[in-house]
């Protein structure tokens, strides 16, 4: 895997969850890699698909505070957008491997090209289903916050 | 049309221009698009968190890396 250079860069991302179908396909496992390597540059953050499924409060909560979900399956079975959907929860971005070229066993090896692949599909927003991320933030952030804690707009200290 | 993208050369900075490229790329048009890395000449811009983005000398994104479809929405605003 790709090493990641840690900065302070991106203090304005959305806060970001991801769901991973980790499946044992070989898809799976590069989505597995691939959603460790967001959470590592800050795209978003990991979360356990298999929590999810059970209906777990505290995981269903936070997803709904997040700015978007974002649901990763390797396969057209959709196994991690159906966990989702099931506890009521609906991506703003959902990727499929299969239909970003790459493709599914038999052999359950990958390549860290593979897991590049994957990463830079979900920073481009291949997988976006919707603008409501966008709008939200030319309407009410405007990029004017400074980084700070206050979650507040601080552009009159500019 | 000018496009700047200003970071000292991390990841997120480079995803950032891979997607400015990548949109200029779809959306067909023809762009200078320039890289700047000095963190003189970032904080000279006024930018307090980076990776930043301007388009013709506005800012457009400061903190942040828009997508590709984001992008192209700024492009044609």
């Amino acid at each position: 895997m790709t090493e990641t250079q840690k900065c302070s860069c991106g203090q304005n991302e959305p806060k970001r969850i991801i769901f991973p179908c980790a499946g044992q396909a070989n898809v799976g496992q590069i989505i597995n890699l691939a959603a460790v390597q967001l959470t590592e540059e800050g795209y978003g953050t990991i979360s356990c698909t298999a929590l999810l499924a059970i209906g777990a409060e505290n995981l269903i909560a936070n997803a709904l505070k997040s700015d978007e979900i974002v649901i990763l399956d390797g396969c057209p079975m959709l196994c991690a957008k159906k966990i989702a959907e099931a506890q009521g929860l609906l991506p703003g971005q959902h990727l499929i491997l299969t239909e970003i070229g790459l493709t599914k066993g038999p052999s359950k090896s990958y390549t860290d090209k593979d897991i590049e692949t994957v990463v830079t599909a979900c920073w481009k927003g291949e997988g976006r289903l919707d603008t409501s991320l966008i709008s939200h933030k030319k309407n009410d952030e405007k990029d004017t916050r400074h980084g700070c804690s206050c979650s507040s707009n601080c552009s009159s200290i500019r | 049309m000018r496009i700047e993208v200003l970071g000292t050369g991390c990841s997120k900075c480079k995803r950032l221009f891979a997607n400015v490229e990548q949109a200029i790329k779809d959306s067909n048009i023809t762009a200078e698009v320039i890289k700047i890395e000095d963190l003189d000449a970032i904080i000279e811009r006024g930018v307090m968190l980076t990776p930043a983005l301007f388009i013709n000398g506005t800012v457009m994104a400061e903190g942040r890396i828009p997508d590709v479809k984001e992008i192209k929405a700024m492009l044609t605003e």
